[in-house]
């Protein structure tokens, strides 16, 4: 009985034929066209030059994307809806085949094998738990497909429904399950048989605000417990920010910028990261000198480092760096369009010469009131050292 | 109060419906069934008698006594058999080939449903002349195999079993297929995916994940093709010849030539309560497997 396959996986389906390699994770095989890329050994995911184009080339989901994700580190794909991130994870899954570019996971490199094969495991975003199947049997799932031993099973079915806390759940079925409890299962099944690199594909983004921020620390928590590489999706900035050791940030098909989150936050590398990551006032402004600008009002800035290259430029500055000062002190002059209290924090709106906005936060401390009202008169001091000069 | 009437008066149409198609003709069927038997067809009004049934398993001998008589009971078991055959057949047939459609291009699977439904667009009478054509002693599979050189001799195939059994997969294929399809085209395709990156291979992707989900349409298709079969009378009737009678035919020769119509009602009943048995067995099975364990 000849069986079809989605088209998704039809590249793949070919590879299936191939003599069988052991699937154990970690042991690179053995023909020299899987050779292993040398000492690379604290890489876990090694993507280079990654090319992949839908609807005959009509749209460029990956546009040369190459980023190599370090072993057991909390790494996370960010960027808008749409921006080719999802798509990332399928190749590195298995699920698409490249036009371009490879995929290696700790040296092995992957490319043309079938997702079965891959030493890496898939949290879908819609979990994708199998309804059909009880919780343990959920979770066992990848355990028997290694033909695992039913003793050894059973042990690992406890140890992860202790792990995600499901213990009592065991006979359920999902859809007697709470969609924060499906979310564990499919954690569960995922890392039940300890891939070497664990892919998360916006988990939480189904779950109400409350689940979520549990989910994130809880996350958090799995992740230096198991000790596997996570890479993990999402277009939620703060979610991102929190959660991550390194965060590489994407816009149509692209990585603009990896880093910290506090590199990305403090030192963004292009305009968009300025923007995406957090709130940020963007100056359009001319170079006078290595470190001086000139904005369009004609008003001169001093920045602490030379940043971009080029002539025309934009000056980026937060707006918890900038503060108000009294009307003739140093920096920008401007008058306070509107004042918003936001609890902790009070934000002031100033429009500055040449039409524009600049926004300005201060923390509410105990007995603080506006210094300032609607209307008048102020000062933006915007620090050399808070001031990013990205490329136009 | 307002909402009850509201609820019986939204149900009437239904109700009626079923009513006068269903309960009304069946009665009548149970009605007819116990009445004495005419002279010439028809029967008697107020001559009840259990006759029809006791012919059914028993005929009296020349001393009038009863002796059982399992000639009946043979063309039910026949019937069974071929219509549990003809069951395989179909999902043997049908299952692949809805898997194959449920994993085209959207696009192309509109046009595939619509292939499929083709047969019905023409009369069932023609389609089985169609196939005797293709059956008999010299027709078109004949002719070819002799031209091939394959076989010196006419095959044959034509007014047996076989040639039943052909012509009632090829008539109920559709009946399996479409069921099958659209419980394998509802199924979401991340699941597939989530099989794959456990370390299923295709063929245990297949077994584990897709033959579990597609479970309501398999049954669906069973049900679909299995109870029509069991009470076929046109394919059995042009294909099958005489020497292997199946039960349409037996009803339908006893409210025709032998004119017994209560003999008649009664085969119709025993056949009713045998389908309505079997999937009261299945759905018993059904909602037991359904229960959280
Ligand atoms: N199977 C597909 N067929 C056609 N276009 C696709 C397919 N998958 C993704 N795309 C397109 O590729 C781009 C990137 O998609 P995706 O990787 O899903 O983005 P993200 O996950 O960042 O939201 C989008 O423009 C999307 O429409
Ligand atoms: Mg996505």
């Amino acid at each position: 009985m000849s069986v079809e396959l989605p088209r998704t996986m039809r590249a793949s389906a070919a590879e299936a034929r191939r003599p069988a390699e052991p699937p154990t994770p970690g042991r690179a095989g053995g023909e020299a066209a899987r050779a292993s890329r040398g000492a690379a050994a604290e890489v876990a995911v090694d993507c280079r030059g990654l090319v992949k184009s839908f609807a005959g080339g009509a749209v460029r989901a990956l546009d040369g994307v190459s980023v190599a994700i370090k072993a057991n580190e909390f790494f996370t794909l960010l960027g808008p809806s749409g921006c080719g991130k999802t798509t990332l994870l399928r190749l590195i899954a298995g699920f698409e085949t490249q036009d371009a570019g490879s995929v290696a996971v700790y040296g092995q490199l992957l490319d043309g094998l079938p997702p079965f094969r891959r030493p890496v495991n898939t949290v879908f975003q819609s979990y994708a738990v199998f309804p059909h199947l009880t919780v343990e049997e959920n979770i066992a799932f990848g355990l028997e497909m290694q033909r695992r031993s039913r003793r050894e099973i059973d042990a690992r079915v406890a140890e992860m429904l202790a792990l995600v806390k499901l213990e009592g759940m065991e006979k359920r079925k999902p859809a007697q399950l709470s969609g924060g409890q499906q979310q564990r299962v499919a954690l569960a099944r995922a890392l039940a048989t300890a891939p070497r690199v664990l892919l998360l594909d916006e988990p939480l983004s189904a779950l109400d605000l409350k689940l979520r921020t549990d989910m994130q620390l809880e996350l958090k928590r799995l992740q230096a417990e198991v000790g596997i590489t996570f890479v993990f999706v999402t277009h939620d900035q703060h979610e991102a920010l929190t959660m991550s050791d390194r965060i590489a940030v994407m816009n149509r098909g692209k990585i603009l910028q990896i880093g910290t989150p506090e590199e990305i936050y403090e030192r963004p590398a292009a305009r968009f990261v300025a923007d995406f990551i957090g709130e940020t006032n963007l100056l359009p402004a001319t170079r006078i000198g290595e470190r001086r600008f000139r904005l369009a009002s004609g008003e001169e800035l001093e920045t602490a480092e030379p940043g971009a290259a080029g002539e025309a430029l934009t000056l980026a500055i937060r707006p918890e760096r900038a503060s108000l000062a009294p009307p003739g002190d140093p920096g920008l002059a401007g008058i306070v369009e509107q004042i918003v209290y936001e609890g902790t924090d009070t934000t002031y709106h100033v429009l500055i010469a040449g039409g524009l906005r600049l926004r300005l936060r201060e923390q509410n401390r105990e007995g603080s009131r506006p210094r300032v009202g609607t209307g008048e008169r102020v000062a933006v001091a915007l620090p050399a050292a808070a001031i990013r000069v990205l490329a136009e | 109060m307002r909402a009850e009437a509201r609820r019986i008066g939204l149900l009437a149409p239904a109700m009626l419906t079923i009513g006068v198609l269903l309960v009304v003709p069946l009665g009548l069927m149970a009605i007819i069934s116990t009445l004495a038997r005419g002279p010439s067809g028809g029967i008697i009004w107020g001559q009840h008698s259990l006759d029809a049934y006791v012919q059914f398993l028993f005929e009296r001998d020349l001393m009038d006594r009863l002796a059982l008589n399992t000639d009946y009971l043979r063309i039910f078991a026949r019937s069974i058999g071929l219509a549990a055959t003809t069951t395989a057949l179909t999902l043997l047939i049908g299952f692949p080939t809805a898997l194959w459609m449920a994993f085209q291009p959207p696009s192309r699977r509109t046009l595939l449903v619509f292939i499929v439904t083709v047969p019905f667009w023409t009369n069932l009478l023609v389609r089985n002349y169609a196939w005797i054509l293709l059956l008999r002693d010299g027709g078109v599979i004949d002719w070819t195999l002799l031209k091939l050189g394959l076989t010196s001799r006419p095959i044959g195939i034509m007014y047996t079993p076989l040639a039943t059994a052909i012509g009632l997969v090829y008539s109920f294929l559709p009946y399996m297929i479409l069921p099958i399809y659209v419980s394998l085209e509802k199924i979401d395709r991340r699941l597939i995916e989530a099989a794959y990156d456990l370390g299923a291979d295709r063929r245990r992707a297949l077994f584990r994940v897709i033959l579990p989900l597609a479970m309501p349409g398999l049954v669906g298709g069973a049900i679909l093709v299995f109870v029509p079969g069991l009470g076929a009378f046109i394919t059995p009737e042009l294909l099958g010849g005489a020497k292997s009678m199946m039960v349409g035919s037996l009803i339908q020769q006893q409210f025709g030539q032998a004119r017994n119509w209560p003999f008649g009602a009664a085969l119709a009943f025993v056949l009713l309560a045998l389908v309505l048995l079997a999937l009261m067995a299945h759905a018993l099975r059904y909602r037991r497997g359904a229960k959280p364990a």
